[in-house]
């Protein structure tokens, strides 16, 4: 009983950091990546609408903005959380339960770090920051 | 208090874990499992895009004559396919919004069904800011 008892009193901290990263990662995927894909990936190289990315000055003036080299890292790091945490238990559900081991937890939180690590490095050193 | 399976647990013996047995196609069988495991891969498809948009953000350092933005047949198709991977994990992950988010107001509950709404106005609005921008800075 006093064990449980401790037990409670002890904030999990560790599994509201990670729901946290799992649930706002899903959302901003939910949000945010359709409209990117759309019009980066298909109206652009279409040549349906002209787009930003499609020429290297104006692709180089965007990605100047302090205020899109933010979005851009909550855009591609944030998502990484939520993939890591529903590709081990996906995993799990088709018959490895590796995944549930503190190893699996490693390589795919720590792979989430990771691409936010280098999205953190490509953005600081892509453009150099432009006000305007 | 009684204790369920007691003839079992016996001080000597282990105790025995529930193992559950899951057959290899399990997911196969039923649509709802399927589906399930669809909207859990689509973090696939979004994980190699997002790499993609990063790999496309990090060759604009090498200056204007190395960088060929992608217009290949295969990459636009690679993208089509993303993008129904996209729609599907948006369209799942904010109806469950409805579920997961209690809010009160004026001590009364918000229905589920105005919360979602919101969710999908909220995509909406950011997909048009979004789309505005990448167009509107393009020449």
């Amino acid at each position: 009983m006093s064990h449980d008892a401790a037990r409670k009193r002890r904030p999990a901290l560790a599994h509201l950091i990670w729901w946290f990263l799992f649930a706002q990662g899903g959302v901003i995927a939910a949000i945010l990546i359709p409209v990117h894909v759309l019009v980066q990936g298909i109206l652009g190289p279409l040549g349906i609408v002209p787009v930003a990315d499609r020429h290297y000055d104006t692709w180089i003036r965007l990605l100047g903005n302090p205020l899109v080299k933010l979005y851009l890292l909550v855009l591609i790091a944030l998502p990484f959380f939520h993939f890591a945490h529903r590709l081990r238990y996906l995993l799990v559900d088709l018959g490895v339960p590796a995944a549930r081991t503190l190893p699996a937890q490693a390589v795919f939180y720590g792979g989430a770090v990771v691409v936010t690590l280098v999205t953190i490095w490509v953005l600081v050193t892509t453009a150099p920051l432009a006000f305007g | 208090m009684v204790k369920a399976g007691a003839e079992s647990s016996s001080p000597s013996s282990a105790p025995r874990v529930f193992k559950p047995q899951m057959a290899r196609g399990w997911w196969l069988r039923q649509r709802h499992y399927f589906l399930y495991i669809v909207r859990e891969f689509t973090a696939v498809p979004l994980a190699l895009w997002l790499l993609w948009l990063l790999y496309e953000i990090q060759r604009a350092s090498t200056g204007p004559k190395g960088y060929y933005p992608p217009s290949s047949p295969a990459f636009v198709v690679f993208s089509v396919i993303v993008l129904g991977f996209a729609l599907y994990h948006s369209y799942t992950f904010l109806s469950l919004a409805g579920v997961i988010i209690n809010i009160k107001l004026f001590d009364k509950p918000i229905p589920s069904r105005v919360i979602v709404l919101s969710q999908f106005a909220a995509w909406f609005v950011a997909s048009a800011v979004i789309a505005a921008v990448l167009i509107g800075f393009a020449r």
